[in-house]
């Protein structure tokens, strides 16, 4: 976000409080994300707590060598057995016990895929396939020296790496293209959208103050809290979370990208915009509810499309070193490659579209496995991807690589 | 009011105009290439030349170990081990060239080493050495575990070469990594007689690629990193909070990390003023260039203070017991002393040096994912 916007903003919504006095309820949000009816808190975000902590499980198994199994992974990731039976393939029992799982929410949103179910289905199919090519292409490489064509493991600075034949790591394919397909998808496209904040009764529902059966929260509330949970439900504190902290997922890049000088505030702005808008809800002020919504889009889409050009970038200066350092770019174009698939759940502010189109996503990944894949990048069309990306938003690549 | 600007400009010309004559020098001017000259034939190939020395005796003294694991031959292994690990000392900041492909370093000296893996490979019998996985099974780490950290006392170490169901896997395994040693060094020692020598004294630029950049930035890294971090600060627990003596150099040892140690920051002084390897010549350095420049710092001459700053970190690190883990279980406040000493030089290193030469780190922190 540009630093005019930054300053437009308080400016904005002041203009807007003092102009809705008259026929508007005042809305007073409060410091942290902390809402209470009737002396109890009405916040609940535990299913989007949940599939971030199974997320988590899933990237660190994919990576244990000793234990997992393709099985196993297929039933973290579907929490339940092949034939749709009950599964335990948690370390943590509670996720056990849930009925959640991570499958049923990727690509799933009421936005983009209501209506799009072949695509949804591709997507979900696409993390099983990754899973699975995990313990059938790299696990039994494990003991063999990646090279090109050739599975195995490749040294990353004192880190081990473990790639596929191309130099992919199936784990950060996996890990980064959930931030999209999962949580950026079920933000932005969901939980945000009008479409669910308003389905139903919600509306009236939440100007009667009518709460959803067995809960202390309208409709209404419950889902902007999803939203929420999704970037801060895995906090230590979540009403009040440390910036950044968290397992590699949204909070983390977050953290990440607002420790960027060039992109300094946006946590906070983005958080800001999370608690002005459940406080609206409150108050019935829908319009202060949308427009922070509008932030919320730019501003994780913005995070993934940082994150995934800083990573192009660092993968490209490790490549161009007078001794290119494969395995570190292979980890950095790694991640790259997710948070490129990411970019396909991003959504313009006030557009039922993501700032780049699954045809010029697929052709950017396209590019980066072309041929023997990282093996044989080239430089070049790492700077293009990452022109390409940067021209969607309101950053250069420079500020984003740096 | 506008013929005040003019006025003002006017002056401001005439002042820079004047001023011109006692400028400072410009570093392109200086004479790069006698730097890397001195570098290549008076410290880097030298040393290179006596560690490959030191690890053929290395590699023999376990040959003859293991065709008879005896108690003196044991001690003729450890001293070897102990002349080879200081002489590594000498080199392991230039990860460049060869030793960068080879990743040298790290197949050397990564410690903690994994003394599990350890036992798996020597049990298993098949294990492939250039598997970066391995990095931390091989090296003087684990052989310092190999010939100090197998039992309480040397007969029970010795039985594990002699009497043991696995005695013939343990040989093995302990000529295999010696050998491994032996040969990248060899690997590391050609390169820069056959060709690379050459390459890097005429790539005399300036710039990010240039020899002398990437030098500086290797030796900037190597005591931030490896020195000041791996020997001190993280065994003092500077970063995790509490100590943790077991991460020291050499542990198994129990006396030779603060040995280690001390020839390492030798070997960075040593550097930073030109000394020729086991010699008193003082050659072309980055003090040279620093005095060229006249760099100052705070109205002092930089090369004075970097210089002293690493005495003062030598003479605070001469409290320190011998055996790191036994110095930072009694009083760690003396390892805290030392790293703060040696982190004063990270700063006239990094900044002040690095901004007076202009040149740009090449490296930053990995951001941990």
């Amino acid at each position: 976000m540009k630093l005019s916007n930054i300053l437009l903003f308080p400016i904005l919504a002041f203009a807007i409080i003092a102009c809705d006095n008259s026929n508007e309820p005042d809305i007073d949000p409060p410091a942290t994300y902390e809402f209470t009816r009737n002396g109890e808190s009405s916040v609940s975000f535990t299913g989007q707590t949940t599939r971030i902590q199974m997320a988590a499980e899933l990237t660190s198994a994919m990576m244990d060598f000793d234990n997992s199994t393709e099985e196993l992974l297929l039933e973290m990731y579907r929490n339940e057995t092949a034939t749709g039976g009950d599964a335990d393939p948690f370390q943590n029992p509670d996720l056990n016990d849930a009925t959640k799982n991570i499958k049923g929410k990727v690509a799933a949103s009421t936005d983009y895929f209501a209506s799009n179910t072949q695509l949804s289905a591709e997507i979900k199919n696409q993390f099983e396939n990754w899973l699975s090519a995990q313990i059938n292409e790299v696990f039994p490489n494990e003991n063999t020296l990646a090279a090109a064509g050739q599975p195995g493991q490749i040294a990353d600075g004192s880190s081990t790496r473990y790639v596929n034949g191309k130099g992919f790591e199936y784990n950060q394919l996996v890990g980064k293209s959930l931030i999209g397909a999962l949580m950026a998808d079920q933000m932005l496209n969901n939980y945000l959208s009008t479409s669910v904040l308003d389905a139903g009764t919600n509306r009236e529902d939440n100007n009667e103050g009518t709460l959803a059966e067995g809960s202390n929260y309208t409709n209404m509330e419950h889902k902007w809290d999803e939203a929420y949970g999704y970037l801060f439900g895995n906090a230590e504190n979540p009403a009040d979370p440390a910036i950044g902290e968290g397992n590699g997922f949204l909070n983390t890049y977050l953290g990440r990208v607002d420790g960027d000088d060039d992109f300094a505030g946006i946590a906070q702005e983005t958080y800001e915009a999370f608690i002005l808008g459940r406080a609206a809800i409150e108050a019935g002020a829908y319009d202060v509810r949308d427009e922070q919504a509008q932030i919320i889009r730019e501003n994780i889409s913005t995070v993934i499309a940082v994150r995934a050009v800083y990573y192009l970038q660092s993968g490209k200066a490790a490549l161009e070193q007078s001794t290119p350092d494969f395995g570190a770019a292979f980890h950095d174009l790694s991640e790259a490659y997710g948070f490129i698939y990411s970019l396909k759940f991003s959504r313009v502010p006030n557009s039922d579209s993501p700032y780049l189109s699954s045809q010029e996503i697929d052709a950017m990944l396209a590019q980066l496995e072309d041929g023997e894949g990282l093996w044989d990048v080239e430089t070049s069309s790492l700077d293009q991807m990452s022109e390409t990306i940067a021209a969607q938003f309101d950053f250069t690549v420079e500020e984003a690589a740096n | 009011m506008k013929k005040y600007t003019i006025l003002l400009l006017t002056v401001f010309f005439v002042w820079s105009c004047s001023n011109n004559s006692p400028s400072s020098p410009n570093p392109d001017d200086f004479d790069r290439e006698a730097i890397l000259v001195n570098w290549a034939d008076n410290i880097i190939i030298p040393a290179f030349s006596d560690l490959s020395e030191t690890t053929s005796q290395l590699h023999s003294s376990a040959e003859s170990f293991t065709t008879s694991p005896t108690q003196q031959n044991l001690n003729s292994l450890r001293n070897s081990w102990e002349n080879a690990y200081l002489a590594f000392q000498h080199v392991s900041m230039f990860e460049m060239g060869e030793a960068m492909q080879l990743r040298f370093r790290d197949n050397l000296n990564i410690y903690p080493t994994d003394t599990t893996e350890i036992k798996e490979n020597i049990s298993e019998g098949t294990y492939d050495l250039e598997l970066p996985s391995l990095n931390n099974s091989q090296g003087f780490p684990a052989l310092d575990y190999l010939i100090h950290g197998l039992g309480e006392n040397d007969t029970e170490i010795l039985s594990h070469y002699t009497t043991s169901s696995e005695a013939q896997n343990y040989r093995t395994y302990l000529t295999d990594l010696t050998l491994r040693i032996d040969t990248l060094t060899d690997q590391i020692l050609n390169s820069w007689t056959s060709g690379y020598r050459d390459e890097f004294v005429n790539n005399s630029g300036n710039g990010a690629n240039s020899s002398l950049d990437m030098m500086v930035n290797d030796y900037i890294y190597y005591y931030e990193k490896h020195l000041r971090a791996g020997k001190i600060g993280i065994p003092a627990g500077v970063f995790s909070g509490s100590p943790l003596s077991g991460h020291v150099e050499a542990y198994y040892s129990e006396g030779f990390s603060k040995a280690l140690f001390n020839e390492a920051l030798s070997a960075s002084i040593n550097f930073f003023n030109g000394t020729h390897f086991e010699g008193e010549a003082d050659g072309q350095s980055l003090d040279d260039y620093l005095d060229y420049l006249n760099t100052m710092k705070d109205g002092a001459d930089l090369t004075s203070i970097i210089n002293n700053q690493f005495q003062v970190a030598m003479n605070e690190a001469q409290a320190l017991n011998d055996n790191f883990a036994a110095q930072v279980e009694t009083d760690n406040s003396l390892m805290l002393a030392t790293y703060d000493e040696l982190q004063r030089n990270v700063v006239n290193l990094k900044v002040d040096m690095l901004q007076a030469l202009n040149i740009n780190v090449d490296y930053v922190d990995a951001d941990g994912d």
